[in-house]
């Protein structure tokens, strides 16, 4: 029987005296796997130890088989890691194809014909292939992202690790996005950081919460939504006594939270399972 | 256009067996006479004009070469080694700019100031120092963290971004020693605590960051200098056998350290 592609256990990270990541057990076999959480839940950091560029203080790592502490198992990970950053940095005189060239030898594509062709290739998965040669610093934020998203698909990885891939995209790019992220999941495993959780919602059959880093949820799109069933209701006045409320695009109210008698309730999306999974942590 | 090409001659042209003359005639046709091009485009070798295209596509889109990369490849070092080098901060343009007024000022100085050539000695072996601060790590190489989740080893990366910064370092400050006034063997003596500050800042950089520990370094090398011509009778006395021999004795510990902590570039490099 094959190992999990990635298994974590009791993992534990701390910052000074602040942990990030506390008691965090995961294991994941192919598909993509959301990561949900507000700011500072850990997410960022959960994701920097799967792409091994940072050593936890406590628990165990295995991804794709290997230990990430060992430097042949760890060679071995990233050789089959593709990884995208929240804050990716870039040479910002080079061009698209210059960089993505440069980060293809750190990936040891060292035959130039091969590399090149590899280049071609992920700049044409991102829709880049026309800007191939333009420089960097003339690129626009989205035009970036999508850079970005190159360098994480050089060598086509087994375990794609992406954190908040869809920030700056505009709506037809998130739509490109999400048909390249299904396309690769097959027999791959992909770990999806995102405050998206409509991003979660198409792409993850699996969604991890984080709150102060720990897991609070690990579940379906679907039982996270279904943990609002019944607690989302729809008013023409804003009722003071919800947990959450917000004026939707017909000019009505939405609230999250225990609803009075008769009141109107709908179907919960992710969303509103997710919001007040939030507000019940805090 | 009312006449076209014969076929037995555009079957040459597409296998190339034409001489050069008939070619030429053949070619200049084939831009104005669209039925020709066409003909030719059903007699052409399919795989031939596949490779052609390649080569077009790869010469079209072959990275421009920087100064520095086609230097590293003049003198025999791999396309993709002479790539990763060529990006360093420390070989850019600017770099070497001040590096090299840096150089001047401190040669002009030698010669016209009472401190003859010790600020020049000071100054040199701090450079190469500064070169690997701005070289590696977290706060100056915008794809640190990329390159942390990279198979290639981060610390044969920062060797190679070490040694580029060194030997442009040790060619610029090479040439302006020739100038220094003194005794002759004072045109070298910055070289032994160059190298010796190269490696303490590098296997430093195994315990705090690159950055932090070229400050370390760089303070470390100015209190133990700076006081010299104030308080010795000779003003090169640091940079005299006593102090090669300790330069060395520096360099060959710092090396072993690097040797034995050069797993921590490669694993959680983001807590460094």
């Amino acid at each position: 029987m094959s190992e999990p592609t990635l298994e974590l256990e009791a993992l534990g990270k701390r910052y000074s005296r602040r942990p990030a990541l506390q008691e965090v057990t995961l294991v994941a076999e192919g598909g993509v796997l959301g990561i949900l959480g507000p700011n500072g839940a850990g997410k960022t950091t959960l994701l920097r130890v799967v792409a091994t560029v940072l050593a936890p203080d406590a628990g165990r790592v295995r991804l794709l088989g290997c230990d990430p502490g060992r430097s042949e198992g760890r060679l071995t990970i990233r050789r089959r890691l593709g990884y995208l950053p929240q804050e990716p940095g870039f040479h910002r005189s080079f061009t698209a194809f210059e960089f993505v060239d440069y980060v293809a030898i750190l990936k040891e594509l060292v035959d130039r014909r091969e590399r090149h062709a590899e280049v071609r290739r992920v700049l044409g998965l991102v829709g880049l292939e026309r800007e191939a040669h333009r420089k960097i610093k003339k690129l626009s934020g989205g035009m970036r992202r999508r850079l970005a998203l190159a360098l994480a698909l050089i060598g086509d990885p087994d375990l794609l690790v992406l954190d908040e891939p869809t920030v700056g995209l505009d709506p037809e790019q998130r739509l490109r996005f999400r048909a390249l992220v299904s396309d690769r999941a097959e027999g791959r495993t992909i770990l999806l950081s995102t405050h998206q959780t409509e991003d979660v919602a198409a792409l993850c059959p699996r969604v991890v919460v984080l709150v102060e880093g720990r897991v609070r949820f690990d579940g379906t799109p679907n039982e996270l939504a279904g943990l609002a069933r019944g607690k989302v209701w729809i008013a023409r006045e804003r009722e003071p006594a919800a947990r959450l409320s917000w004026r939707t695009s017909e000019g009505l109210h939405r609230h999250v939270g225990e609803p009075p008698s008769g009141a109107e309730r709908v179907e919960p999306t992710l969303e509103d399972g997710y919001l007040l999974m939030l507000g019940a942590a805090a | 256009m009312s006449w076209h090409t014969e076929p037995a001659m555009l079957q040459g042209y597409a296998k190339g067996s034409l001489d050069d003359v008939r070619a030429l005639s053949v070619e200049a046709h084939l831009l104005a006479c669209e039925p020709c091009r066409l003909q030719l485009a059903d007699l052409a070798d399919r795989g031939r004009l596949d490779g052609v295209w390649e080569r077009v596509v790869v010469a079209v889109e072959e990275p421009k070469r920087s100064a520095a990369e086609r230097v590293l490849r003049r003198v025999g070092v791999p396309e993709h080694v002479a790539r990763l080098v060529a990006a360093t901060p420390s070989l850019s343009g600017a770099w070497v700019v001040a590096v090299a007024l840096c150089l001047v000022f401190a040669v002009v100085a030698a010669n016209a100031g009472s401190w003859g050539s010790t600020a020049f000695l000071a100054l040199a072996p701090l450079l190469p120092v500064a070169g690997i601060a701005v070289a590696y790590g977290p706060w100056l190489d915008p794809i640190y963290e990329l390159s942390l989740a990279a198979p290639m080893s981060n610390f044969t990366l920062l060797l190679l971004r070490a040694s580029a910064t060194l030997a442009t370092t040790v060619v610029l400050a090479g040439a302006a020693a020739l100038a220094l006034p003194g005794p002759w063997w004072v045109a070298a003596a910055w070289l032994l605590p160059a190298f010796a500050l190269t490696l303490a800042t590098l296997a430093l950089g195994s315990y705090v960051r690159q950055a932090v520990a070229a400050s370390m370094v760089g303070l470390a090398w100015i209190a133990v200098v700076a006081p010299t011509p104030a308080l010795a009778a000779d003003r090169l006395a640091a940079f005299r056998l006593g102090g090669q021999a300790t330069c060395a004795v520096v360099a060959l510990v710092a090396a072993t350290v690097l040797a034995r902590r050069r797993d921590t570039f490669e694993q959680g490099g983001l807590d460094v």
